[in-house]
């Protein structure tokens, strides 16, 4: 036994995972509504940030099926055109599918662990504005219903083929709801990013915090600088779609809304997805082998370098001449250099796995085994983001765009269920572990192909085709999307059917009856 | 006096409400700053091809000059309600807040006049259609930063002055500043370079 892995070390490593002893929440001492209330008026973040998790996972296996969809109409099989009834709808689905799993699936995910794990790390009895928390959380929601409702209703973000009677109002609605998400995902950056600065416990200086915690403040930031880019997007859209007739910005038988859009779903913006994903996987490791970093600011600097690669309001080709933009040194230097950040996770990783506990069984930790996957996707998506940014090799209009979205996408939903297995008493309970485990292999193995495919798709065709309505090359590439879609599919169902198990009273009370394992 | 008697030292509260509000501008400002990007990224591609943005004679300088200075009096004003709300100086509190909330509906007044005067068609061209979507924007920014400002306002007719409303005072008073930088944004990218 090293000095490292001892017991002292063991500990460190879980107050990282777990926090500082927090004072009990305020929900939790004064009496807290109960039942149907608790979600209209619950005072406690932590209970607003299960609720993020919960619906962002629900809402991700709506999206998964989508994905389904979308990848079984690149198959011989069946049409695009004939499985979701006109071009239009297909275009529809197809952004549906992009933008949700953005905004309504991994960007709330990690939110809401924020939200129910970041407070008791640093100290606080409860997040900052904890009423914000819920109103971030319901216009989230409330935006959530607008877009899915009005995208099924024919509205969308833009069309492939013109638009037909009220179909142009329903994009209105579209970006409507499109906004007022956004404006509750930026209500909660701002509620954990106060929480870090103002109420951390006393003593614990901003080098201090837990690698989650440092993570969540960086990625508040970042999408604090970011997404009301976006909101002025769509100001600019929305003005023009209402103003009729729409005259440059806001067509609505064209594609350009989305394209004025879409620069939320491309690296490097896409990365701010992933910059939680990398707290995770430090603390989830070190949890798993008993191990602390021999240096936590390197760290810090790895999650601060990466946030700040993935600060994408400016990437906007539809403002700019796409050749421009793209072959513009600071685009190729943001996508060469977000490789960087990543190889130095898995170092700090690796790093961690020689100081801790070496015994197989620490090894094969769910927690591992989830920072591994999260970690690997993450790298697989960043190497093709570096791919795409060099010029000769001619990706950058191509389906290689979606490997890396595929890969944040999939690394976001990886992580998050470390994060359930790392924190259980912090979010749902003892999550069992042969149900996590089974979720993080199906999804990293769902997400693996789909970045293949898209990636392998994107060296073989001939013409650009950035929505890769079928993968070039071989039919055999789109049986693999297929087959990876239907994965992701199943590891979030596995994934909620866990949640589900931990919420039941059964299991919560008696985790050694779940087999879990110790925190 | 043994020191178990002593008053206990007042806790030191976090400003949350200052870091949130603060992380709330910055944000609102982000937004700001993109949508006149667009603007000036979309004038440039016009002049650049030879066409005209503005008909000449339709921006006037002379109102969007006046509403500048009544916003820089505005930052007076509305620091001058800091200091009052530190030193829980109710009267001048009171007076300062309210001051600066009748420059905010003048620079309002002022909008509707140059609306008037321009009788632009929102869809007359990319000139007017990111004219309104600019300085919309930023009368929706003003008349949130005067909401903050009448909350605090009559927070301080009603309750106690102390900490908590200084930097409910503090909050407003920051994005109001805001406020008034984007508005120097318009004025300059919108009014004087036409």
């Amino acid at each position: 036994m090293t000095l490292t892995d001892s017991p002292v070390a063991e500990s460190e490593a879980a107050a990282d995972a777990v926090g500082a002893a927090a004072p009990a929440s305020p929900a939790e001492t004064i009496g807290a509504p109960r039942g149907l209330a608790q979600p209209f008026m619950t005072n406690d973040a932590a209970q607003v940030g299960r609720l993020f998790v919960i619906s962002s996972l629900l809402l991700g296996l709506g999206t998964a099926a989508i994905g389904v969809l979308l990848s079984l109409g690149r198959t011989d099989a069946v049409a695009p055109d004939d499985l979701f009834g006109g071009l239009n709808a297909y275009f529809r689905m197809w952004t549906l599918y992009r933008v949700s799993f953005l905004l309504l699936v991994v960007m709330p995910l990690l939110l809401g662990l924020a939200m129910a794990v970041m407070p008791a790390q640093v100290g606080a009895g409860n997040a900052a504005f904890p009423r914000a928390a819920l109103a971030s959380f319901w216009s989230w929601k409330i935006g959530a219903v607008i877009v899915v409702a009005s995208v099924l209703a024919g509205g969308g973000w833009g069309a492939l083929d013109g638009v037909t009677g009220n179909e142009s109002d329903a994009m209105a609605l579209t970006l409507l709801g499109t906004g007022i998400m956004i404006v509750g995902l930026l209500l909660g950056a701002i509620v954990v990013a106060t929480t870090v600065i103002s109420l951390r416990r006393t003593g614990m200086s901003l080098l201090d915090v837990p690698p989650f915690s440092w993570s969540v403040l960086v990625t508040a930031v970042v999408w604090l600088l970011s997404l009301p880019v976006a909101i002025a997007n769509i100001v600019v859209i929305y003005a023009d779609l209402r103003g009729r007739p729409a005259i440059a910005f806001g067509r609505p038988e064209s594609p350009d809304i989305w394209l004025q859009l879409d620069w939320l779903v491309e690296q490097p913006a896409v990365y701010a997805m992933a910059v939680p994903v990398l707290g995770i996987i430090f603390t989830a490791a070190g949890a798993a082998v008993g191990a602390r970093s021999s240096r936590p600011e390197a760290m810090l600097i790895v999650v601060g370098l990466f946030g700040l690669l993935a600060m994408g309001g400016w990437s906007q080709d539809y403002f700019t001449a796409p050749q421009d933009l793209r072959d513009g040194l600071v685009y190729v230097a943001f996508g060469l250099a977000a490789v960087v950040p990543v190889v130095a996770t898995a170092g700090g990783v690796g790093e961690l796995a020689m100081r801790g506990s070496k015994t197989l069984d620490r090894l094969l930790d769910t927690r591992m085994l989830g920072a591994g996957a999260a970690l690997k996707l993450l790298g697989a998506a960043a190497l093709v983001g570096a791919l795409r940014v060099i010029e000769p090799l001619d990706l950058l209009e191509t389906s290689a765009t979606w490997a890396v979205f595929h890969g944040v996408v999939v690394a976001g939903l990886v992580a998050a269920v470390a994060a359930l297995a790392t924190w259980p008493q912090l979010l749902f309970g003892p999550i069992q572990p042969r149900l996590a485990r089974g979720a993080i292999v199906l999804l990293f193995g769902g997400g693996g192909l789909l970045v293949l495919a898209d990636l392998a798709s994107g060296f073989i065709a001939d013409d650009p085709d950035l929505m890769a309505l079928a993968l070039d090359g071989s039919a055999a590439l789109n049986v693999v999307a297929l087959i990876g879609s239907l994965l992701v599919a199943a590891g979030l169902s596995v994934a909620l059917f866990g949640v589900a198990s931990a919420l039941k009273p059964s299991a919560a009370d008696t985790p050694e009856a779940a087999g879990s394992e110790p925190a | 006096m043994r020191t178990t008697e002593l008053p206990a030292a007042e806790a030191t509260r976090p400003r949350t409400v200052v870091v949130g509000a603060l992380m709330a501008t910055g944000a609102v400002f982000m937004a700001f700053a993109a949508l006149v990007s667009v603007y000036v990224q979309q004038r440039q591609q016009t002049l650049a091809l030879g066409e005209e943005w503005f008909p000449s004679g339709t921006v006037e300088l002379g109102p969007a000059g006046m509403m500048m200075m009544t916003l820089a009096l505005s930052m007076v004003t509305v620091q001058w309600a800091v200091q009052a709300a530190r030193a829980e100086d109710r009267p001048h509190g009171f007076i300062a807040l309210g001051v600066t909330l009748m420059f905010g509906a003048a620079v309002i007044n002022q909008f509707w006049f140059v609306y008037q005067d321009t009788a632009f068609a929102i869809d007359g061209g990319r000139a007017e259609l990111l004219f309104y979507a600019v300085t919309g924007s930023f009368i929706a920014m003003l008349v949130g930063a005067m909401a903050m400002l009448a909350v605090t306002t009559i927070r301080s007719l009603l309750g106690p002055f102390g900490r908590d409303l200084a930097h409910a005072v503090q909050a407003s008073a920051m994005f109001w500043h805001m406020c008034v930088l984007c508005y120097f944004l318009v004025w300059y990218v919108v009014f004087v370079t036409k």
